[in-house]
């Protein structure tokens, strides 16, 4: 009976004083983000969507054969008298493919580096073809995407960065 | 990095152009900066101010409007003296006048559920340091509740293939109607109540017993074994957790005498050396066993976590209500909300003196306000135990009933018989 | 007469299919349930509905590009898996890792071991019906997140720790947030049992449940918290100390009884060990013997080609005992790769400790046991 007493009793304490801690939580400031209007930056180090500068790029292909997923190829450009320039001619990258683990950052011998991860991590694609990324010599940082409406390559006006101009190593 | 050499390193974004902020790495919301000084925070003060400002708004409104009650009756002889004038019989003036009773009494949970899904949200996201909803409606989500039943209002209606379609359909009307008619006797203040049933207090747990038909129905006709389960389960649950929430209140009905719900708010003005109010409550033993036993089983009988045996989310998927979609859904959480109301009502009623006031100084708030206020209250506390708890398995919630719950609550009853007669 | 009434009232059995869909699987497990009323007479866990054949996978790397894979296996604690992997290529190809090195290396999976268990705090108390443990876990799992994000830029898969190394040296300012997250952290774990431990409704529906006794956890092949929580104490960081464990003071919690509430516990007590882990490893890095910069090992080659051979290397991961069993041709790309996980092996136990409980428990059963399942599946 003394035992079944004081287990009740242990019982009813441990209850609240569970109820004393989220009372106690209830009159402490929240934690929250809150996400559309409040954006966090991230870390410097922060792997986010890749971006490219096809001006610092030497068409090495480091990156295509260290990327894990395949996600990336290019292709030299060509001088008039049929040598390969170390510059591109074209560069694709695919985001949908693409696994955010840094090691074209990382084998990339460039400085500044011409393939990095940004800070964005704000990765929105309407369609497919959007992920599937080309730049060309002097095409911006997020390059262009296929558009089959009209058969063109367009910068993707939609897009949202979380800054225009990421943090480069 | 400062805020200087970020602002230069990026430029402005594209999105945050019109609304809202960048947050640095230094200013990222860690609770350790966060809780070491809440009030200097900015949004703290002003959100401790803004509570202070609806807390005595409130109060100053209600002081302003004053007592509700007594303005009916008068109200009532107008138009019967209005309806001589005319020659209009009196039993349709009486008609048209219950009509319009019973409307207002219907507003009642659906208002009710408005709210409260509202103050739900709103209470358990700061008890998990979360916002809650902050957008729609001008200010901290007031109107999610809108936006939420208005899509549930456009919603599909799908009713399964396996399903009993008729009883599929009718089961969220069996569990609403009675959740409405069971406020009829409830008095809402002095002189604020519908139906001033002497037999009130059997009424309620009367009609507000049918509603586990409703929840077999839901869980057998919708052909899916989950909801199968979760409406047996309810059966049982709701059943046996009857027994002690009325056996609780019957120390009340013996020290009152009456049955009246209004009779016994009004029996508890009062108080014992002109401090202590003499609520039913704070009656030594008796009144505190029979208020924990009477919440405890209120909860389980509104199917609310520690006691949601029925629609356990994560054994059951949903229960019951796992086969309903749009407006039937959202039938069934106006039910569970208005029961809720129902069973903060009859606790204010019986064990915190109705619409009396704690002090004898606050009696310059008329008695509907402090009805008001002691009924939020105790949603709070509904609220709080759902937020805190784990849920009880469905074997261990029987015994706690019938081997916990039931022999407290018939002590109980003895130990009010004892009380009385010490008392006389 | 009796047992005349109790065989007309024998009902028909019913099966459930408990999962792939239901929101207390952790993920895509199917258990085959066959009920009478509430109690199990039958169960069959069903497995194999996120498998993406990752072992394959690995054959079609090479061994920097494998690594990325070894983060999809368990990914609520990817860390370790990490460290498991590149122990066992370490190993194959005999690379030694500098001593700084190591240290980050134990320091960054005893933060992974607080983040995973967290986060088996939160989901036990989903399960359980309390909702707000889940929300307070990961609270104290965001700052965490918020440490490795600023250490290696992951939140979720980090692909920290390399072949041969780590792939970065502590950022500035990173010591006195960790230390403030820990000094944050452990009272938080007295709120953790405020609230859930010890609250009577949760002990109710634990303390009795699938219970596990020791010579059974160890027949099926239990590891880590499931099997300490039934009375072995074995731990691989005790038995078989890698990295520099065995410089390290900690203590192992075990168990006695086996049940949901002692393997649950168990991890509230590791939380604490980690957290102490955590602080000796801070120090120890603050020390000039372990100068920065020195994190990989001198003379890794770019593309590594181990000598043909086979190297097995196992580690105590958040979830128990994970292995990696490497095999190399002398090619760029393992030959074979084996994944010991330590949650497929748990979820085998299911099948017998699930049979006579009621349905409620399953979800208690199978939440005490933490599993993941994209390493069940692999």
């Amino acid at each position: 009976m003394k035992n079944y007493l004081s287990f009740v009793f242990e019982a009813f304490w441990n209850t609240l004083k569970g109820l004393w801690l989220t009372l106690k939580v209830l009159f402490l400031p929240a934690i929250t983000v809150q996400y559309p209007t409040e954006k966090i930056v991230p870390y410097p180090r922060f792997r986010g969507m890749p971006a490219y500068d096809s001006e610092a790029c030497i068409a090495c292909g480091m990156c295509v054969r260290a990327c894990p997923s395949r996600c990336i190829a290019l292709a030299n450009a060509v001088s008039s008298e049929g040598k390969r320039m170390p510059k591109i001619a074209w560069y694709t990258l695919d985001y949908g493919r693409c696994n955010f683990c840094g090691l074209c950052e990382e084998s990339c011998p460039t400085k500044p580096k011409a393939v990095w991860h940004s800070l964005d991590y704000e990765a929105v694609f309407g369609t497919r073809e959007e992920m599937v990324r080309r730049w060309k010599r002097g095409d911006d940082l997020w390059g262009t995407a296929h558009n089959s409406a009209d058969a063109q390559f367009a910068a993707v006006t939609d897009q949202i960065h979380i800054q225009d101009v990421p943090v480069r190593k | 990095m400062t805020e200087e050499t970020i602002k230069t390193k990026f430029s402005e974004p594209i999105f945050n152009r019109s609304h809202g902020r960048l947050l640095m790495p230094e200013t990222r919301y860690w609770p350790t900066r966060m809780w070491k000084s809440p009030w200097r925070l900015p949004t703290y003060r002003r959100g401790a101010a803004v509570m202070a400002g609806i807390l005595s708004g409130g109060a100053a409104a209600a002081w302003l409007l004053g007592e509700a009650g007594p303005r009916v009756a008068p109200l009532y002889s107008l138009a019967e003296r209005y309806a001589l004038q005319q020659g209009v019989p009196l039993f349709l003036v009486a008609t048209v006048w219950t009509l319009i009773k019973a409307a207002v009494l219907l507003a009642v949970p659906l208002v009710n559920a408005l709210f409260a899904v509202w103050w739900e949200r709103k209470i358990s996201a700061h008890m998990q340091s979360r916002m809650g909803p902050m957008y729609v409606g001008w200010w901290h989500g007031a109107l999610q509740t809108v936006a939420d039943g208005i899509k549930l209002f456009i919603k599909e209606d799908i009713v399964p293939e396996c399903a009993d379609k008729f009883v599929h359909l009718l089961a969220p009307v069996v569990v609403i109607i009675p959740a409405i008619v069971a406020f009829a006797p409830i008095p809402f203040g002095r002189e604020l109540v519908y139906a001033d049933l002497d037999i009130g207090t059997v009424y309620v747990f009367a009609v507000s017993g049918v509603s586990v038909m409703g929840i077999i129905m839901a869980g057998w006709s919708s052909g899916n074994k989950f909801s199968l389960l979760g409406g047996l389960r309810s059966a049982a649950q709701l059943v046996s957790y009857e027994l002690p929430r009325t056996f609780s209140v019957i120390p009340v009905i013996m020290l009152a005498g009456t049955l009246n719900l209004s009779a016994i708010a009004g029996l508890q003005a009062g108080y014992w050396g002109g401090l202590l109010p003499r609520w039913f409550i704070f009656y030594p033993v008796v009144g505190q066993v029979a208020f924990a036993v009477f919440l405890i089983a209120s909860v389980a009988e509104t199917n609310r976590i520690p006691f949601d045996i029925p629609e356990a989310e994560s054994e059951l998927v949903a229960g019951f209500n796992t086969e309903y979609s749009g407006m039937k859904f959202a039938l069934f959480f106006l039910s569970e909300f208005a029961y809720v109301l129902l069973s903060c009502l009859l606790m204010a009623a019986f064990f915190f003196g109705g619409g009396q006031p704690p002090l004898p100084f606050l009696g310059f708030l008329p008695s509907w306000a402090w009805f008001l206020a002691k009924t939020l209250t105790l949603i709070f506390c509904f609220l709080w135990f759902r937020w805190t708890f784990p849920r009880f398995r469905v074997d261990r919630l029987m015994n706690f009933n019938w081997k916990f719950l039931l022999p407290v609550s018939l002590l109980n009853i003895a130990a009010a018989g004892v009380l009385i007669w010490l008392l006389s | 007469m009796t047992r005349e009434i109790f065989t007309a009232l024998k009902t028909d059995q019913m099966f459930i299919n408990f999962g792939p869909q239901h929101p207390s699987t952790h993920g895509v497990l199917r258990i085959a349930l066959t009920v009478e009323g509430e109690v199990i007479i039958k169960a069959v866990p069903d497995v194999g509905f996120l498998h993406r054949g990752i072992e394959k996978l690995f054959e079609a790397r090479n061994y920097s590009q494998a690594l990325i894979l070894t983060d999809r296996l368990d990914y609520v604690s990817a860390m370790p898996n990490n460290l498991a992997y590149c122990l066992a290529v370490e190993r194959l190809a005999g690379i030694q890792p500098p001593l700084r090195a190591q240290y980050l290396r134990a320091l960054v999976s005893e933060l992974t071991r607080i983040a995973s268990h967290l986060v088996f705090f939160g989901t036990f108390g989903v399960d359980m019906g309390a909702f707000t443990p889940f929300l307070y876990a990961f609270r104290e799992r965001e700052m965490v997140l918020d440490l490795f994000e600023m250490l290696c830029g992951g939140r979720l898969l980090y692909s920290y720790v390399r072949v041969g190394g780590v792939s970065a040296d502590l950022p500035a300012g990173w010591t006195e947030k960790c230390r403030e997250f820990i000094t944050f952290f452990k009272p938080r774990l007295k709120d953790y049992d405020t609230l859930l431990s010890f609250n009577p409704i949760f002990r109710d529906r634990t303390e009795t449940v699938g219970l596990i006794s020791g010579a059974r956890a160890l027949s099926w092949g239990l590891s880590g918290p499931n099997l300490r929580a039934s009375g072995p104490g074995y731990d691989v960081r005790k038995a078989e100390p890698y990295c520099v464990y065995d410089k390290l003071s900690f203590t192992v919690p075990t168990g006695k009884t086996g049940s949901c509430w002692d393997r649950y516990y168990c991890r509230m007590l590791e939380m604490g060990q980690s957290a102490e882990i955590v602080l000796q490893c801070l120090d120890a890095l603050a020390k000039p013997e372990l100068p920065p910069g020195e994190i990989m090992a001198k003379g890794v080659p770019k593309m590594l080609r181990p000598p043909a051979g086979a190297a097995y290397a196992h580690i105590e991961a958040s979830r128990g005992d994970l292995g990696f069993y490497a095999v190399s041709d002398a090619s760029p790309a393992p030959y074979r790769m084996h994944v010991r996980g330590p949650s497929f092996l748990n979820v085998a136990i299911l099948q017998e400790i699930l049979t006579g409980c009621k349905i409620a428990d399953v979800v208690a059963v199978l939440g005490s046991f933490d599993i993941v399942l994209g390493e069940v599946d692999r």
